[in-house]
Order: C-alpha cells, then structure tokens, then sequence
C-alpha cells in the first residue's frame, strides 16, 4: 500500500469518526458540559470550613464575665448561638438530636470565683459524629479561651505568650477550599469523560454492526484504532481547556506552573483514560454493558487518586494501593502545577509514571482491541 | 393486586438472570463500602513536619519533643540550611517547617519573647488548619508545664466530644457511606429495569396490556424495593462486622426511615428510567443527577452548613441528606423517637413526589381505554 493512500484513508476515517461524536448529543454533553457541571458542583459544595457551628449556652452564672464569654466564642463566626432550652438537661438533649453541634454550660459560681482569683471550668461539649470538624472546634475552643483570659487578666487585645509561633499558609495564604477540589475534580472529570467517550465510540460500532462493514474495506485494524484515537483525544484535550479555564475563571485558582508540562500530563491523563475505554469496548459487547463495567474501575480509580479526600490521610494499605492507580500521579501533577508552580524537576517522577502507565495501557488495550477484529 | 404480584415475579426472575446486574447489585456496593469506609479519610495522622533548630539549649530540645508528643505530627529530616523555610517543603513528603531562632532557651529562660517560624503547606486547607491547631496547643501546653505563661487561665473549658470521644472518623464515614450507596444502587438498577422495557420495545406491550401506569409502577417498585432491602441487609451487616457499627439509639424511626428511602430511591431511577430512551442513556442521568448529588449534597463528606447557597436548596430536597443524618443518628448519637420524625416524613414526601412524576409520564404514553 503506498504511503499517500494510507493517509488518505486515515483523514476519511478520522473525518467520519469527528461528525459522529459532534452528531451524538450524549457525547457531546460529556465532552463539554460536564466537566463544567461537575466543576460547579464539587466546587461549592465541597468545603471542610468549620464555621457556624450551632452553639447552645446555658449561663448560671449571667454575669458579665459570663456574658463577655459567650460573646468571645461567638465573635469570630465559629459558632453561633442558638436556642439552648435554657436547662443543662434541654441542652444535652439539643446536641443528641442533632439539633446543636456543640453546648457551653457556665457554673453559678462563675463571677464570684472569678473575683476571688480561683480557677473556674467551663464545660463545653462538642458533637463529636464528624471527627474532624469537632478536632478542629476543640482546639478554636481552647484559642478563643486562651486568649479570653489574657484579655482579662492584661485588659489589652494584644498581650502576647513568652513562645508565639508566627504561623503562614504556603501556597494558599488565604485557606480557600476550592483551590484543593477543583484541581483533584479535573483529574476526576478528564477520567470519567475520556474513559466514557471512548469506550462508547468504539462499542458503538460494535453494537451496530458498521465494525464488520469498516473491516470489509481496505483500511487496517491498525488505521480503524488510530482514527479512533486521535480525534477523541484532540477533542478531550479541548476539555481540558474546558476544565482549566472554570477553574481559573470561576474558583480563581491560580496558574502557577508550566502551561505546556501542564498540557502534556493531560495528554498522558488522555491516553490512559482513552486506553481504558477501548479495553471496556473490547471486552463488552454493547454500549450497556460497557457502561456498567466502567463503574468497577472507574469508582475505585477516582477513590484512590486523592483526587477528593487527601491521599495523606488514607490507611497505609490504601496509600500502597494507590501506587497502582495511574490518575493518582495525574492529581500530584495537577495540584503541584496549579497552586505550587512546581517545574517538571519536582514532578518529573509523576510525569515519567504516568507515561509509563499511558504507554503500557494504550499498548495493552489496543493489541486487546485489534485481536477482536481479527 | 393480583396484576402487581405477577410483574414482581417477572422483574425479580429478570433481575436474577444477568450476572453483571447481579455484580452491580451485590458486589459492587460492597466494594464501595469498603473504599468509602477504609480509604476515606478527612484527617491526616502522622502528618510530617521538618524541624531546624538553631538554638543549642535544652529548652529548645523539650519544646520540640512536645511537639512530636501527640502524634499527630511526626519529625522529619529538615533538608536545607534553614535559610528559606520553605524549602523542605514538597521534600519526601513534608507539610510544614519549622525554624527555631538561636537563643531561644536563653530568651525563654529569662522569660523574654522567643519567636518561632512556622509555615504549612495549605493545598490541603482542613489539614492544614489541623496543623496550625496542632502547633498551638502544643505551644500553650510546653508553656504551662514548664510555667511560663504570662497570664494565669482563670477560666479554662473542659472540652468533651460527645458520642465519638475517640475521634474515630469511621463512626463518620460509615454511616455516611450506607446511605450514599443505598441511593446510588437501588436507583440505578431500576433505571436499567424501566429503560430496558422501553429499549427492548416490550414496554408496548405493557402500554396496551390492561396494565394501569400506576400498577406498573407499583410492580416494578415494589420489585425493586425488595432487592434494595437485600442490597440494605448486606451493607448494614458489612458496617457491623468491618467498621464495628451498633445501633445506639431509636431503631424504629431509622427502619421506617430505611424502608421510605430505598423506595424513593427506585422511584427517583424508574422515573429516570421512563425519561431515557436507552439503558445507557438511563445509566448517565442517574450517574450525573443521582451519584453526583448524593455524594456531595447530602453532607456525607464535609458539613451540610458549608454548602454554597442555590445548591443548599438541592440539598434540602434530596433524600440523601435526610438518610445521611438518619444513620448518624441511630448509629453513632442516639437520638430520641420524637426528634428524629421529620426525617421518614421527609422521605415520604420525595418519594410519594418521584412515584406520581414517573406514573404521570407513563400515562401520558399509554394508550386509551
């Protein structure tokens, strides 16, 4: 076959292969619309602040060291004060319904103890079901407490500790949320896309049938992958794009690594996911059946890619594990790109993983694809 | 009734039939149960923190050995000259640095001001706060022990987490991830069901059987309720032996809560169902309308009060987020029969909405008299 011809066939192929997922509406709502609907989502909905937390008080005491207390716990939106049923017992019930995240109860004896200079405890309980929300509230108690009694005892705001860690947030100085999910849901979104648009551009053909009349014609099992292939993943690349500019124009996340290493782990994140979806065609016989197997790869790769909840945080076993899933190098890199501006010599053993993944993957799943067609 | 026995039957034996619904069924919310249960956590233990002392007293020594005390934070080498605190972090995996300044035991010691250089990776926002938190009780507390505090604590609290003292995050995550997964997996299995009829053509006949859209609806439901309830003993019995869950409080409202939510959710995939025309096309608005919602709106990772404004509402209609506090609830707070009442009531009315929408599209399509 001369070398004019091969390309030629593989422009009409490929051409073919472009009007079919722009023809197909469900493609095209993965392609470009979901990355931004499940941006949006993730995005505002996904926050681990603790703030606004339903505080009941009941002040024996109703003094104005007690009052002066109350007010301190609530002025800096940690809590906020709601209806205690002004009884130790209403109280507890309050927290055990669920009705109230945390109950301050101040003794009597409060103010009379206070002028006496004897030491009083306060008791505070906290809705311990989120374990961490209720850390983090613990720990604003024993601040907001602290600093409480050196305003008491000096009368200035600023009365300082002997020791004073002078404490600065890297890379995202103003603790914002979304900066950690929208880089983790890009990864999350570019694999459930890619592996979802692939497999049902390659089932499809099988499902219909047109697999068999492509295969009657002169072109290559190796041509008919191909042309498969490099659409599909010139169009994942523009969501992306996509992806990148909500998260930079919507959750102004900042840019702050290379635009181009950015741009080449995405394509590798392509390739895998595109591999994924043909070993799903492969192995399925109908667009259904394809659908439901990627639920049994693509929950478990999302849930261990860090792509969500902190790597950091997973059991060993599970971190262990995560070796193994190729989109938890792709998340590093993205996170690492995007809020630490690291160049490739921070990530380059994430980047050369994922190659690897993308190679040995793509080469699996296409050698897998074109056995069938034989 | 007889009419509504009779499609049970049917959709049961269908059921039975494909093995990969079957793995759907019962193999993959195990699965699931044990990724949500074991893999998610919000906070880090052993968080790594790099140390640079420049101080040669032995203060300094006791200081940093507070520190590391809790556990929380684990020492880690500290690459770099100390000049730029932010180097070692990224490096093997370090959070935060720490830089203690030359003559800090003798400043201390003579009871003068010592600072000292923290900074903390924040990507991570909640660990990071966790942190900060970490470093300031372990501050007050190195203070206290050795009297150095310039105030005296004349009111101090005596904080007690309630119901999980331990701060064991499974008592969180479990419960949580019952109720995501019986949403995701009854609902998804009877959207196949009611797109297939439709996919397969066979739902004509149904439209011109003298089956009504209700009796249908009622079958397939009802059907899809009683595996949802096996689907139910599987997962809660799973939680009880990995993840050491009991009922500590009210079983009666959060079994009548159960049953009410897994039939809203075969309801909510019927009606998905009868809106796609393909099983596949079923499988993604269940996918983006019910998996995503569940997961994030229903307050099984991070607090409801956090959820930004328009989606709060989604929120409040999603029987997710009722079951989400059901299960907290009767597992890990016990709270009282009374409280909890608006939770199956809640349900209720999702589910009684999702069963007229569902019946009120199939008799748009069914055929007169």
């Amino acid at each position: 076959m001369n070398k004019l011809n091969y390309f030629t066939q593989l422009k009409a192929l490929m051409r073919k292969e472009v009007q079919q997922i722009l023809r197909d509406k469900q493609l095209l709502f993965l392609l470009f619309f979901m990355p931004i609907l499940q941006l949006f989502i993730y995005g505002f909905a996904l926050s681990p602040e603790v703030d606004r937390l339903r505080l009941g008080v009941v002040d024996h005491a109703s003094s104005t060291v007690s009052r002066a207390l109350t007010a301190a716990l609530v002025v800096n939106d940690v809590f906020e004060l709601k209806e205690s049923g002004g009884r130790d017992a209403a109280l507890a019930a309050l927290v055990r319904d669920g009705a109230l995240d945390a109950g301050l109860i101040i003794p009597a004896d409060l103010e009379r103890r206070y002028r006496a200079g004897l030491k009083t405890n306060v008791q505070v309980f906290i809705d311990g079901v989120d374990a961490n929300s209720a850390g983090i509230a613990a720990g604003y108690v024993s601040q907001i407490l602290a600093s409480f009694n050196r305003n008491l005892s000096s009368g200035s705001q600023e009365s300082r500790e002997i020791i004073s860690p002078q404490i600065s947030f890297a890379y995202n100085p103003g603790l914002i949320s979304s900066w950690f999910f929208v880089p983790g849901v890009i990864a999350l979104v570019l694999n459930l896309v890619s592996t979802l648009v692939s497999s049902a551009a390659l089932v499809r053909e099988k499902d219909s049938g047109t697999l068999e009349q492509l295969l009657m014609t002169p072109v290559s099992s190796k041509q008919i992958l191909l042309a498969k292939i490099v659409p599909l993943a010139a169009l994942l690349m523009i969501t992306v794009a996509v992806a990148l500019l909500v998260s930079v124009l919507v959750f102004h996340v900042p840019f702050r690594g290379n635009l181009l290493l950015f741009l080449f782990v995405s394509f590798l994140a392509v390739l895998v996911g595109i591999s994924i979806g043909i070993a799903l065609a492969a192995y399925s016989e109908n667009q259904r059946q394809s659908l439901l197997t990627s639920f049994f790869i693509n929950l478990p790769v999302i849930q261990l890619s860090g792509a969500i909840a902190p790597m950091e945080s997973m059991p060993e076993f599970f971190q262990y594990l995560s070796y193994l899933d190729p989109l938890r190098y792709y998340v590093i890199c993205v996170r690492a790109l995007l809020l630490k501006g690291g160049g490739f010599s921070e990530i380059w053993i994430e980047v050369l993983s994922l190659s690897v993944y993308a190679f040995v993957l793509l080469s699996l799943s296409s050698s897998r694809f074109r056995k069938q067609l034989k | 009734m007889k009419k509504v026995l009779a499609q049970i039957g049917k959709e049961i034996a269908q059921f039975r039939r494909d093995k990969l619904t079957l793995a759907l069924a019962f193999f993959l919310p195990f699965v699931a149960l044990l990724l949500y249960g074991y893999a998610t956590r919000l906070e880090s233990k052993n968080i790594l923190v790099a140390v640079k002392n420049f101080d040669t007293g032995s203060l300094s020594r006791d200081y940093i050995d507070t520190l590391f005390a809790t556990g929380q934070l684990q020492a880690a080498p500290f690459r770099g000259s100390g000049v730029d605190i932010m180097e070692p972090l990224d490096k093997d995996g370090v959070k935060a640095a720490i830089v203690i300044p030359p003559e800090f035991s003798r400043k201390v010691s003579r009871r003068e001001r010592a600072q000292v250089q923290v900074v903390i990776d924040a990507c991570d926002v909640n660990n990071a706060r966790v942190v900060k938190n970490c470093i300031i009780a372990s501050t007050n507390y190195f203070l206290r022990s050795k009297d150095l505090q310039t105030t005296r604590n004349l009111i101090s609290p005596q904080v007690r987490l309630w119901f999980n003292p331990g701060r064991d995050e499974a008592l969180y995550v479990a419960p949580g991830a019952i109720a995501v997964i019986l949403w995701i997996f009854p609902c998804l299995l009877a959207a196949l069901a009611m797109a297939r009829e439709k996919e397969q053509g066979t739902i004509l006949q149904l439209y011109a059987s003298s089956l009504s859209s209700f009796e249908l609806i009622a079958g397939k439901t009802i059907a899809y309720t009683l595996i949802a309830l096996m689907q139910a003993a599987l997962i809660i019995s799973a939680s009880f032996l990995l993840f050491g869950l009991r009922f500590v409080g009210d079983i009666t409202v959060f079994f009548l809560s159960l049953v009410l939510f897994l039939y809203s959710a075969v309801a909510f995939g019927v009606f998905a169902g009868t809106r796609a025309t393909t099983q596949s096309a079923a499988v993604q608005i269940v996918a983006t309308t019910g998996f995503t919602t569940a997961l994030l709106l229903s307050g099984f990772l991070y607090p409801l009060r956090n959820i930004t404004y328009p989606l709060s509402l989604i929120s409040n209609v999603l029987p997710a987020r009722y079951f989400v506090s059901a299960a907290r609830n009767a597992f890990v707070r016990g709270s009282d029969f009374g409280s909890q009442l608006y939770i199956p009531v809640s349900i209720a009315i999702a589910a009684f909405v999702l069963y007229m929408a569902a019946s009120k599209i199939l008799r748009r399509m069914q055929l007169k008299g």
